[in-house]
């Protein structure tokens, strides 16, 4: 049986006396695409950013791969373990630019034919690659981010509710890159707002209420399950908007 | 002895008087339109005048008392608690984390470090220094130290102040900009190059047009003042522009070494962003607001 990509041993966040992770043990396996949801507030992205540490637990311990992630050093970590935020955060510049940004930091040589690549894979045309940032739609922008991340070609992708302000046909086509990083052997762990959404791609999911882990499970057996009352009344709740 | 006796004879200089007396007429000038136009000012601006003159005289014994030192560590004592007051006042302004001991470090290290170069770019053989004796009527050591370091210091102080605060409020504007750098593998240095970049490019460039205007648009103050005093016009103006050049110099280095410490505050020795500096600052800068 492989190791787990992530054990989560007793994981807690406080900032400025709030408690935003409460006691969280889980292990993340290798092969799956895993989800997180919850409510506004749950903590997920907080979960999420530890897991390439932008931020450290307050208490508790966090093992990649075997390794204590406190003993690694950040970038290299970052650099494997790369990251999808919520909006596109793309630099001043052409899209070129930003797709190299990574590279540049880690001396991966990119040929003007694989940055092409690159794109293809967010269904992007080679016309994107000097077009500067500014003219770009939300989808476009989202897209480009997600390349810009591939392009450091991590082994680990962490995504947080990328597709939560884009429209359908920017939405699938993320979805599909995501599913087909997936199958190239990136593992991916997701942060969606869209119970559809996760259904549709992920094989296990994590839901975290209020800091706390309420249940671990595949997705297609969550969905059956879901008459569990914490997790009807989030149901309900989504279903409300 | 010669100090009070400079005093002394100034004091007593006839034409001290008579300019006065014609200040004076003004001042009643300014009370008659006080009057006519109602507006109560009448006493006020009697006071002020008087009190004025009174601390514009005293600050003139003292600058002339500090501007016969002639022994080096007197003056550099000077010019460093000048340093420290330039900090205090860039740390009242911008009440941050450190900012005092970050300005305090930043301002007497480049202001110093000009200065150093001034003042010994006179030892030079057959040369009297990129500054000293530029203008004829300077005949003291004290009295070309004190004006051009005061000159320096305060120029650091407002550029760096500038810096500063620009880069904080970019910086916390920009956290998503910056953990998405982060996030590549930048290292914070790098992730916040941009905005440290504009921060020094918006408070240097309008001292640079400044400097490319010179004679054309602008004659400044000092270049003025120099041909007022009775020195050469040419003098003045490669005067001038040293001193530009100087100031510069000092703002700069004070910029790029205060930034370096202040904006380091805000990562984690595991190149995080440090929540906990982030969210005091924040709450600094709505405490000012309100």
């Amino acid at each position: 049986m492989k190791s787990p990509l992530f054990s989560i041993n007793e994981v807690s966040f406080k900032i400025a006396e709030k408690t935003i992770l409460d006691h969280i043990s889980i292990n993340i396996a290798q092969d799956k695409i895993t989800g997180i949801i919850g409510p506004s507030g749950a903590g997920k992205s907080t979960f999420l950013r530890l897991l390439n540490k932008l931020i450290s637990p307050t208490a508790g311990q966090i093992i990649y791969r075997d390794n204590d992630l406190k003993e690694m050093p950040s970038q290299n970590l970052r650099k494997e373990i790369g990251m999808l935020q919520q909006q596109a955060f793309l630099f001043p510049g052409t899209v070129k630019d930003n797709l190299l940004y990574g590279p540049l930091i880690w001396n991966i040589d990119y040929s003007e034919e694989d940055l092409i690549q690159l794109l293809a894979k967010v269904a992007l045309d080679s016309g994107y690659l000097e077009r500067d940032i500014e003219g770009l739609s939300g989808g476009e922008q989202q897209r480009v981010s997600l390349a810009r991340s591939l392009a450091n070609q991590p082994r680990v992708l962490l995504l947080d509710e990328p597709t939560s302000s884009l429209d359908i046909s920017s939405e699938e086509i993320i979805e599909q890159t995501i599913t087909k990083l997936n199958e190239e052997g990136v593992k991916i762990i997701i942060v969606s707002h869209s119970l559809e959404q996760t259904e549709r791609i992920t094989d296990c999911l994590l839901f975290l209420r209020q800091g706390k882990m309420i249940e671990k499970s595949d997705t297609t057996e969550f969905f059956s399950n879901y008459n569990r009352n914490e997790i009807k009344s989030f149901f309900k709740k989504k279903e409300e908007k | 002895m010669a100090v009070i006796d400079e005093i002394l004879s100034n004091l007593t200089n006839p034409d001290l008087w008579i300019r006065l007396a014609f200040a004076s007429l003004l001042v009643i000038v300014l009370i008659g339109l006080s009057l006519w136009k109602d507006t109560k000012l009448e006493k006020k601006i009697i006071w002020s005048f008087a009190r004025g003159l009174v601390q514009i005289v005293l600050l003139g014994s003292i600058l002339v008392l500090i501007f016969g030192i002639e022994q080096l560590w007197i003056l550099y004592g000077i010019l460093f608690f000048m340093c420290v007051f330039a900090a205090y006042t860039n740390y009242k302004s911008y009440p941050y984390p450190k900012t005092f001991r970050i300005n305090f470090i930043g301002i007497t290290f480049s202001s110093l470090l000009i200065m150093t170069f001034v003042i010994f770019s006179g030892a030079i053989p057959n040369f009297n220094g990129i500054v000293y004796q530029a203008s004829n009527t300077q005949s003291t050591f004290g009295s070309f130290v004190i004006p051009i370091g005061s000159m320096t210091i305060f120029f650091a102080m407002r550029q760096t102040g500038l810096t500063l605060e620009r880069a904080k409020s970019d910086i916390l504007k920009s956290r998503g900009e910056i953990e998405a750098a982060l996030s590549l593998g930048a290292s914070p240095t790098k992730a916040i190059k941009n905005i440290t970049r504009d921060a020094f490019r918006v408070n240097l460039v309008p001292t640079l047009n400044r400097v490319a205007v010179l004679g054309v648009v602008n004659i400044p103050g000092l270049m003025s003042g120099m041909i007022v005093g009775g020195a050469s016009p040419i003098e003045a103006a490669v005067y001038q522009v040293v001193i530009f050049m100087m100031l510069l110099c000092a703002a700069f280095i004070s910029s790029i070494i205060c930034s370096h410490f202040f904006t380091k505050q805000f990562f984690t020795a595991d190149e995080q962003l440090n929540l906990e500096f982030f969210y005091k600052l924040s709450n600094i800068g709505k405490e000012k607001k309100k």
